[in-house]
Parts: structure tokens; C-alpha cells; sequence
């Protein structure tokens, strides 16, 4: 869906707000790993891009990937001015985890799995599984080709399994 | 650059398990998205109310787009905002700047507030740094007794004098101060401080800090939460290694909430104490308590009208002359449109 330059320009951003408001934030909070400056950011985000609605071209890319563009220069803003990574790639589990045993011993080695990945793969990794972009609307927000970003997430997934299978 | 068919296969593959179809990378898939980072509700609904506003906010009209005539308009209101904001943040034109006299004072004037002077706090939840510049000139002589009321002035509104340089030569005397004075009490020792002698300019600021006092109270109530979290994962944590690592994000955590605290009592202190600088000039015309109205300071104000003036009439030319530029492009191309025209017939055989 494109964001024309008309009067249902509102209508259309609202649209994408919905569509991908939480995965926006998802993606951002994994580039950042703290969740207040997320919450900055993915506003930051959404308060540029409503700005900047009628710049957008669907012939450069999909909305998703635009948008992610936006997101994505915005956390690397907060990471350069914070210059620092933080610790955190979530918050530390709850109390309250219901799951079965071994699946919590499961998803504790994807955690740990995720955190020993390099910033970049785990970006890789937020916008595949997090945000669902395709290959191409990656290759478009990270400014690289898409086989070039083909290959860089198939080495990210490859990693992270290894990572798992290896704990 | 095509890619090797294995790496297709295994991302499509992936594709699929992220679509809900059965894939090798189905559990891979479930395991990751539970550590995605969920929205808190309360951010969710804040963002919501953000687009929402921003979405319905009503737009810019069309006509507001830049044009020559919006260029214009933007000079004429950049030059009667020179010449009001002259009026006000400075004062040579003595008598029109009420904010540099005692309040008694101005209340008898009647005159108005100055628009420079900050916006009322209305809320207590606001939280706003005020800054206020202020320089007087006295008598050479009269330099250090002003510097002394200056300091005596500060410590009566509770203020702290966070430096103070004096110097004098056998021509001229200055000093320079920066203090600082509780907000509450600013618009008070100002006026006590512009009694103490002429007042050459005055200067006032507010910047609203709020969002940067509530972003930060924000990250450490998050800082708090996260340690509290991670101490409790301690308690959990059975092998070494996950020890270890833990030990070590609480030592960011710990440095993080350091950071934050530091950050939060620096904007309280900005918001608390206004800053002032004031500078004391002493030279062999102006005396010290103020004075009456002499010569000299017409004379003065004179010329400060006379620039305001200049100002005004550079900013019309700046405005002015590409236009006059761009009719005298067009008036030649059509005259000597019109002389080719005129010519065409007589030099056809």
C-alpha cells in the first residue's frame, strides 16, 4: 500500500501505524537493548515519518522498508550520541514464566544465543523474525543489495543455529 | 551476484516457518519471537495518542508554501520582530523597559510585562531553566562598591556566587559575575540587582526542560526495575558462567543508575537556580544609582534608532533586490523579444 499524496494520506499512514507500530518498536528495542530509549526512539520514528509522508516514493520500496529506514537511522542516531551498546538485549526474564521446563531451558539458549550474536546479525535477525520484512525490504533498509542481504541473513540464522545447538 | 542455492532453499525455508507452516526452522522461529521486546501499554497508548494527534492536526495551507511573496513576508516579520525584540531585550531607550525596575516601579508605570521575560509556570509539574543576562555601568570609581552590592544582593535572595572577577586599570573598571538564584525569587533579585546601578541591557531566557526531566526519570525508574529483575536472576542462577554474566550486567546497570541520578539532580539544580551573569562596566560617564537622562544617552539612543532603521532597510533590499532583478531580466526579454519581431519582416528579401 503506498502513501499518496492525498487526503487519505492520514488514513494510509494510520494504516501502517497499526500494521506495524509494534514491530517498529520490537526492532528497535533489539538494536538498543534498553527499553526507555526505544520508546524514544520508535516515537522519534513515527513522529519523522508522519512528517515526511508525502516524500515517500513506492517506487524506491515498500512502506514497511521506508519505514523501517526511519526507525533504523534513528536508533543508530540515539546509539551515536549515546555512543555506547547497552547491556541488555531484553529485560532479564520474569518471575512469571509459565512455559514448560524444557522449553524455558530452550528459549533461555536462543536468548543467550541472540545476545553472543554481533550487533549487526542480531539487526538482521529483529527484522526478519521480529518485523517479518522480506529479503528485499531488508536489502532496502539496510542499503545493501538483495543478494548481498540474502547472504548476510542466511549467515545470521546460521550463527544463532549453531549458537543453540552448540549450548 | 546470484546466491548459492543452498543458502535460497534454507531461506525459504525459513519463509515458510514464518508464515505458520511446518519448516525445520519452526521451533527456531517460535524460540525467537518469544524473546521479542513487547510494548509496554502504557507506551503503546502514548504512542497512540501521538499519531492520532498528529494525524488529525490540522494541515498547512497550500498557499503557505514558499514563494517570493512568502520570502517577503518573512523579511517584513523578521524586521518588526528586530525592532520589538530590540525595544525589549535591550535598553538604551530608557523608560520603555519596565522588567529593569523594581516591580513597585513598574506597577506604577503601568507598564507592560516584557515579552521576553519567560511564561509563567503554570503547572508544578513544568519544569523550566531560566537564564537571565544583566549589565550595568557605573562610575570607574563606583566599580568595586557595586561589585560588593551585587554580592551582598545574591546572598539576600539566597543565591550562590559561582565566580566573580574583578579587574581595574587607571581608564576603566569591570567586574563580572555568575550566580545563581533560586527561580522562585529571579524576578525579585533582578529588580534589586538593576537598583544598584544604570542598566545597559538585560537579557532573559526560559528553556522547558520538562521532557528531558521526565525522559530521565523515566530511564531510571527502568534502570531500578531492571536491577531488581536482574538480582532476582542472581538468586536463580545456578552455574558460574550465568553468574558471572549477571554480576556483570549489574555493574552497568549499577553505573547506568549512577549516571541517571546525576543527570536527574543536574536538571533539578537547572530548573531550581536561575542562572545570572552580570557584568558591572565602570567608566567616567555613567554614574552609579541610575541617574537622570542626559545628553549622552540621547545620543545614544539616537544611534540605536538610526541602526534599527539601517536594519530594517537592508532587510527590504535583501528582499527587494532579486525581485527588481528578476523584472529587469524579464522586461529585457521581451523587449527584445519585441525588437525581433520588429526586425523579422525588414531583413526578409
Amino acid at each position: 500500500m503506498a502513501l499518496p499524496a492525498t487526503p487519505d494520506t492520514s488514513s494510509s499512514f494510520e494504516a501502517l501505524y497499526r500494521s506495524c507500530g509494534a514491530d517498529v518498536y520490537a526492532y528497535v528495542a533489539s538494536l538498543l537493548r534498553d527499553r526507555a530509549a526505544a520508546e524514544d526512539v520508535t516515537a522519534l520514528a513515527f513522529e519523522r515519518a508522519l512528517r515526511r509522508r508525502r516524500s515517500f516514493d513506492r517506487a524506491r520500496g515498500s512502506e514497511r522498508a521506508w519505514l523501517f529506514g526511519i526507525a533504523r537511522n534513528a536508533a543508530l542516531d540515539e546509539l551515536r550520541r549515546r555512543s555506547r551498546t547497552a547491556a541488555l538485549l531484553t529485560d532479564p526474564p520474569a518471575d512469571t514464566v509459565a512455559d514448560p521446563e524444557d522449553d524455558h531451558d530452550r528459549r533461555a539458549t536462543v536468548r543467550a544465543a541472540l545476545a553472543g550474536l554481533d550487533p549487526r546479525e542480531r539487526e538482521l535477525i529483529a527484522l526478519k523474525f521480529h518485523a517479518g520484512l522480506s529479503n528485499a525490504e531488508i536489502a532496502k533498509v539496510i542499503g545493501v543489495g538483495e543478494s548481498a542481504a540474502a547472504m548476510r541473513l542466511h549467515r545470521a540464522v546460521t550463527k544463532l543455529r549453531e549458537a543453540c545447538h552448540a549450548s | 551476484m546470484r546466491p548459492d542455492p543452498t543458502v535460497t532453499a534454507e531461506l525459504a525455508e525459513l519463509d515458510r516457518a514464518l508464515a505458520g507452516e511446518d519448516s525445520p526452522f519452526t521451533a527456531l522461529v517460535a524460540d525467537v519471537r518469544a524473546q521479542r521486546p513487547q510494548m509496554e501499554p502504557a507506551f503503546a497508548a502514548r504512542l497512540d495518542r501521538m499519531v492520532d494527534d498528529a494525524r488529525t492536526a490540522p494541515r498547512r495551507p497550500r498557499w503557505l508554501a514558499w514563494s517570493p511573496l512568502a520570502g517577503l513576508a518573512a523579511a517584513v516579520i523578521v524586521a518588526v520582530v528586530l525592532v520589538s525584540g530590540n525595544d525589549r531585550t535591550s535598553t538604551p531607550l530608557r523608560g520603555l523597559s519596565p522588567q529593569v525596575r523594581a516591580p513597585s516601579t513598574a506597577a506604577e508605570s503601568g507598564a507592560p510585562k516584557s515579552l521576553a521575560s519567560p511564561a509563567p509556570v503554570t503547572g508544578q509539574a513544568r519544569k523550566v531553566e531560566r537564564t537571565t543576562a544583566l549589565a550595568l555601568s557605573t562610575g570607574r570609581a563606583d566599580v568595586q562598591n557595586v561589585a560588593d552590592d551585587v554580592v551582598a544582593t545574591t546572598q539576600r535572595f539566597g543565591g550562590i556566587v559561582d565566580s566573580s572577577q574583578t579587574s581595574t586599570s587607571d581608564s576603566e573598571a569591570s567586574a563580572v559575575f555568575a550566580l545563581r538564584i533560586p527561580t522562585a525569587r529571579l524576578d525579585d533579585a533582578i529588580a534589586a540587582l538593576s537598583k544598584l546601578a544604570h542598566v545597559s541591557s538585560l537579557q532573559q531566557g526560559s528553556t522547558d526542560i520538562t521532557s528531558s526531566f521526565v525522559s530521565s526519570e523515566a530511564r531510571l525508574h527502568d534502570a531500578r526495575a531492571e536491577r531488581s529483575a536482574l538480582l532476582k536472576a542472581l538468586a536463580r542462577a545456578t552455574t558460574a558462567q550465568a553468574i558471572d554474566a549477571i554480576k556483570a550486567r549489574l555493574r552497568d546497570n549499577r553505573s547506568q543508575i549512577a549516571q541517571l541520578k546525576g543527570d536527574l539532580d543536574a536538571l533539578r539544580r537547572r530548573a531550581n537556580l536561575a542562572r545570572v551573569d552580570v557584568t558591572v562596566a565602570g567608566n567616567g560617564h555613567a554614574s552609579s544609582g541610575g541617574g537622570s537622562w542626559t545628553p549622552a544617552d540621547a545620543a545614544r539612543d539616537a544611534l540605536r534608532v538610526l541602526e534599527v532603521a539601517a536594519g530594517v532597510i537592508l532587510i527590504g533590499l535583501a528582499a527587494g533586490i532579486p525581485l527588481a532583478l528578476l523584472l529587469g531580466a524579464a522586461w529585457l526579454a521581451a523587449h527584445s523579444a519585441r525588437r525581433r519581431r520588429r526586425e523579422a519582416p525588414a531583413s526578409r528579401p
